[in-house]
């Protein structure tokens, strides 16, 4: 059996008027039926645009290029626009950040829902209904009736965004994207949501990729994780493997950052210097540099002098970009 | 024991609601609700709690940024809410505020160099080529160059506007700052690079924060205190080591219990808690968190519990405390 989803060297560019910005930049990875998988990195790292790019939803000026996108084994970039519209929303579903912005306010929860439903399995008016209803129950909505005919102003942000579940989930995708489904949401809220995406994820038999900013979220949900730094991938492996012994300095970075919960730490170590406008990244410099950097010298050197560690880090990014890599344990980085 | 340099008496913040032709006042949004607590000098108090708990409010009434509705704030000796014009400025001085989005809190028509030094000229404290001087050794403190002076806001980074605030802050040497919010907005990995500046300022210059958060983990890193916040008033309070390792209000609990740890193998019985913040115009009869909490008694619901000592400064506001 192949596996669900087969991205091979992902391009995706926006052809602004400053210049072309790779917002993506060559990934590859491979989703297995029923895995879930977790896209962390900074913002501008290209993490959602990957996955907008994968369900084609990226507009002029962006570009995208591929060598294979493949669902099941189908090659997506072949496909007509009108054979993707039956894609969308039917074998992969978005859940988005903002809960807010993605619902729209001039229609009812309902017929937002029914839409989907109407559309992708041929239900007619009386049982769409049944089914929507069916779908805000499932998430936790408590009188789905009534909700059913309400507008999403009413709804708080915990309730929107599982009403935007319900709706995602609502013609049993094969693939659910989730772009930081929580970041949005205060901490009380977010463990609700994410008690029942977990919930959820047992019940249905859906692939997850989720993307977010915090590693501590997604180390509650996902067996597998990439980490993605300047539109390439730099790191993916099991995410026992990410938090407990990490190749990579920036993913090194991103962990030591960031303060815990259950321990006490003396000191932060942050990752120096800010992301590199994608504008003006010395490419050639960089893959040049990077051949040089084996990672503990750039793990060394990021704990001694803070100032050269980006473009390390960045250099590292594009060594391995260029090598055949197994599709596990692999680092973009020479150990 | 050193002595308070802020202490707050029954602090109360109400915002009117007003309705009707003669848009008369028909209710209250009790976004500060009665606060009681000091803050000592030179350490860090950690206020946290859930969007829209009136955290924010009370650090902008604090310096009377907002006019109270009732209640009283000392300043060393002076109380704050009592003095007018000249003297509430020279106050100002010694009192200043890092402001939650770096990306709306700097003027864009300003540069740097008039944003940061506009303080020194309004308090009479350095004008002209004295001013450009200070402005230049606070900008290098704040880890940027003395160059940026001329630049605008716009030609910066997230990261690097929060260094332009937070050098704003500083300028007038002031011994007290409200953070609210300092590093919501930013990327984590430059929201350490800010932590660690404040951390090292506060050693530097002795200052004293109110650190405003919701991000539980990060208040456990930086402060000495915590307060933790809930529909407008103080649930608990405590210090950090006591509160985040024995939480006494159900409330508390289940806040500390829902950030995710960056952990695969751990394992905690999360609370979940139900439902979703009351709204403050309309909130719930006795105390404020019974529609919520899993062990709410009858009493919990008809009478409101007060913040009691439970021994060494740990407060707590329920009346089921014992049974915890």
């Amino acid at each position: 059996m192949p596996d669900l989803l087969e991205v091979k060297n992902l391009y995706t560019s926006f052809h602004t008027e400053d210049g072309v910005v790779p917002a993506v930049n060559g990934i590859t990875f491979n989703l297995k039926h029923g895995e879930s998988l977790g896209i962390v990195g900074e913002s501008g790292c290209g993490k959602s645009v990957a996955c907008l790019s994968i369900m084609r939803l990226i507009d002029h000026p962006g570009k995208i290029k591929a060598d294979a996108i493949k669902l099941d084994g189908v090659e997506l970039q072949s496909l007509s626009e009108k054979k993707m519209r039956t894609i969308r929303g039917n074998e992969m579903a978005f859940i988005f950040q903002e809960p807010m912005t993605s619902l729209n306010p001039v229609y009812t929860i309902g017929f937002q829902l029914q839409e989907a439903i109407q559309l992708h399995q041929g239900l007619n008016k009386k049982q769409s209904r049944t089914k929507s209803e069916e779908m805000l129950k499932m998430v936790g909505i408590p009188r789905a009736e009534k909700v059913f005919d309400e507008y999403p102003h009413s709804l708080s942000g915990g309730m929107r965004q599982r009403a935007m579940i319900a709706m995602a989930l609502s013609c049993e995708p094969k693939i659910l994207f989730a772009d930081e489904p929580t970041t949005a949401l205060d901490v009380t809220i977010q463990a609700q949501i994410l008690e029942l995406m977990n919930d959820l994820k047992q019940r249905i038999n859906t692939s997850i990729i989720f993307i977010s900013h915090d590693l501590g979220v997604i180390s509650e949900m996902v067996d597998r994780v990439i980490v993605m730094y300047c539109g390439s991938i730099i790191e993916d492996a099991d995410i026992r493997t990410i938090i407990k012994n990490p190749k990579h300095p920036y993913t090194f970075g991103l962990i030591n950052s960031k303060p815990r919960i259950d321990v006490d730490l003396d000191k932060l170590i942050p990752i120096p210097g800010s992301v590199p406008n994608p504008l003006n990244i010395p490419r050639d410099v960089l893959i040049n540099l990077a051949v040089k950097v084996p990672w503990i010298y750039a793990k060394a050197k990021y704990l001694e002098n803070p100032r050269l560690t980006r473009a390390i880090m960045l250099a590292a990014g594009y060594s391995a970009n260029r090598e055949e890599k197994s599709n596990h344990d692999r680092t973009n980085c020479k150990a | 024991m050193t002595e308070p340099i802020v202490k707050l008496e029954n602090v109360k913040k109400y915002f009117p609601i007003r309705g009707g032709v003669f848009s008369r006042v028909v209710g209250n949004i009790k976004a500060v609700d009665d606060i009681s607590f000091s803050i000592q000098k030179g350490e860090t108090l950690g206020l946290v709690g859930e969007s829209g708990c009136g955290k924010s409010t009370l650090g902008r009434t604090i310096l009377k940024l907002l006019d109270p509705t009732a209640g009283k704030v000392f300043y060393k000796d002076f109380d704050i809410f009592a003095t007018q014009k000249e003297e509430l400025r020279n106050l100002r001085r010694e009192m200043q505020i890092i402001f939650q989005d770096p990306y709306s809190s700097l003027n864009p028509r300003l540069n740097v160099g008039e944003i940061v030094g506009e303080c020194l000229e309004i308090h009479g404290i350095a004008y002209g080529r004295e001013k450009q001087e200070k402005v230049e050794s606070m900008l290098e403190v704040c880890g940027l160059a003395p160059h940026h002076r001329r630049r605008y806001p716009h030609e910066f980074s997230g990261g690097q506007r929060q260094r332009i605030g937070i050098a704003r802050a500083l300028t007038l040497n002031p011994d007290f700052i409200v953070a609210d919010e300092p590093i919501s907005s930013l990327d984590v990995s430059i929201q350490a690079q800010i932590v660690n500046l404040m951390e090292e300022l506060q050693e530097k210059f002795g200052l004293t924060y109110l650190f405003i958060s919701h991000d539980l983990s990060m208040v456990r890193h930086i402060s000495d205190h915590v307060a933790v916040m809930y529909l407008g008033k103080i649930v608990e309070i405590s210090g950090k080591k006591e509160l985040y390792q024995n939480p006494l209000h159900p409330y508390t609990q289940a806040l500390l219990s829902a950030v995710p740890v960056m952990d695969p193998d751990h394992k905690s019985k999360r609370i979940i808690l139900r439902g979703d913040v009351p709204s403050p115009a309309n909130p719930p009869q006795g105390c404020n968190f019974n529609p919520r909490c899993i062990y709410a008694e009858e009493h919990c619901r008809v009478e409101e519990p007060e913040l009691r000592d439970v021994g060494s400064g740990h407060q707590v506001s329920c009346h089921l405390v014992e049974k915890m």
